[in-house]
């Protein structure tokens, strides 16, 4: 095997594990999932604390409200990276052909021959020209 | 001459470059493959040909990783990478040349030489080799790539892939919309990289182009490759093929 393939061999034998496509997706998921569970147990946590009369049990059960509504903002963040960047892919490439639609077209207009030159309209008659100036 | 892949011993040893096995692919529930093997060896040119619509260019995809297979398996020297994304697949160093050429109209030539060097200290090292490989890009290296020839643009594809030094091209219609003559210059280069020990899989709608230049050939009739042997084995089953005879 000469370099390149041995060196392909080597990543291509690094990307059977994660396979792309699919590492996008789970990790699509996985904060949609912190971010759905976050904020339900955040909100779920915050009002069972203003039952409680024993302060450590308030002040226990806030922290775990604080600390799932850290958990939902992280899902929400690693949700929107994955998501945004399968769309702005999808974008760029959309960019792409309409560029190259715009530029062929300038191209193609650039490329015409320049068109015959016809000869300029005649003059109207000086009296119209002049009824045509005191109607204005 | 084989029907099926053509699966002869790999050039340059067990290992193929890249191999498809079986391969199924649909367009919205519609098949457009069915059971496509093929093997294109290490260092090797395989040219795929076939009349317009019988699978080429969606074989180009799923080898490249644009469209996921619907069963079979696409190998990348001896490793399994069904289902792998393409900027995943682009990045360990299987390229794609894309029908259209792909390249970035309102950007110079330099800069589309930049799009695909990631590391900035590079760059004069790879523009110089990129302009001696290709002088007429040198001369244009400022101008706008939408407003180069055909020929010109298909030459800055080409050497945008070779800036990264793939170990597998894959080439989808170079010679679309080009003269004649220009297409023989671009198939001169395609052979001169495959001799650098690059694995070239060429998909091509007319022939006699690519065949002067391909160690093996394979011949796709709706959506499976009938017949897969040496090009000149394969001149005489062309007419088969595209005439349906």
């Amino acid at each position: 095997m000469n370099d390149r393939i041995e060196r392909l061999a080597d990543e291509a034998a690094k990307l059977g594990v994660t396979k792309g496509a699919a590492r996008d997706g789970r990790w699509q998921a996985l904060g949609l999932a912190a971010m759905v569970v976050g904020a339900g147990v955040a909100l779920l946590a915050y009002p069972l604390s203003l039952g409680k009369s024993d302060p450590r049990d308030i002040q226990s059960l806030i922290i775990l409200a604080v600390a799932m509504l850290a958990v939902a903002v992280l899902g929400a963040a690693v949700f929107l990276r994955y998501s945004l960047g399968r769309f702005l892919r999808f974008w760029l490439l959309r960019q792409l052909y309409d560029g190259q639609d715009h530029i062929d077209q300038v191209v193609a207009a650039l490329r015409e021959p320049p068109p015959s030159s016809t000869p300029s309209p005649p003059a109207p008659p000086a009296a119209d020209l002049t009824e045509r100036q005191i109607s204005r | 001459m084989t029907a099926g892949n053509g699966a002869t011993p790999p050039l340059g040893g067990p290992v193929a470059a890249l191999e498809l096995r079986g391969v199924h692919a649909a367009y919205a529930g519609i098949e457009v493959l069915s059971g496509v093997d093929l093997v294109v060896p290490v260092g090797a040119v395989v040219a795929l040909l076939g009349a317009n619509g019988a699978g080429k260019s969606t074989t180009v995809k799923v080898a490249a990783g644009l469209l996921r297979p619907t069963a079979g398996s696409v190998m990348v020297a001896g490793h399994d990478v069904t289902g792998a994304a393409a900027h995943d697949l682009a990045r360990i160093g299987v390229c794609t040349i894309p029908e259209g050429r792909g390249i970035f109209p309102n950007l110079s030539v330099r800069e589309n030489l930049w799009m695909a060097v990631p590391e900035r200290g590079r760059l004069p090292a790879v523009e110089e080799a990129a302009f001696t490989r290709f002088p007429r890009l040198a001369e244009r290296r400022t101008q706008l790539a939408g407003t180069l020839s055909g020929g010109e643009q298909q030459m800055l594809a080409l050497c945008r892939a070779l800036v990264v030094d793939p170990a597998v091209l894959l080439l989808d219609e170079l010679s679309m919309g080009l003269a004649p003559i220009v297409v023989q210059q671009l198939y001169e280069i395609v052979a001169q990289v495959a001799r650098e020990g690059i694995s070239i899989l060429v998909v091509e709608q007319f022939a006699q182009a690519v065949l002067g230049i391909a160690d093996r050939a394979a011949i796709m009739v709706n959506g499976t490759v009938t017949q897969a042997g040496t090009p000149a084995e394969m001149q005489s089953a062309l007419s088969d093929a595209y005439l349906g005879g």
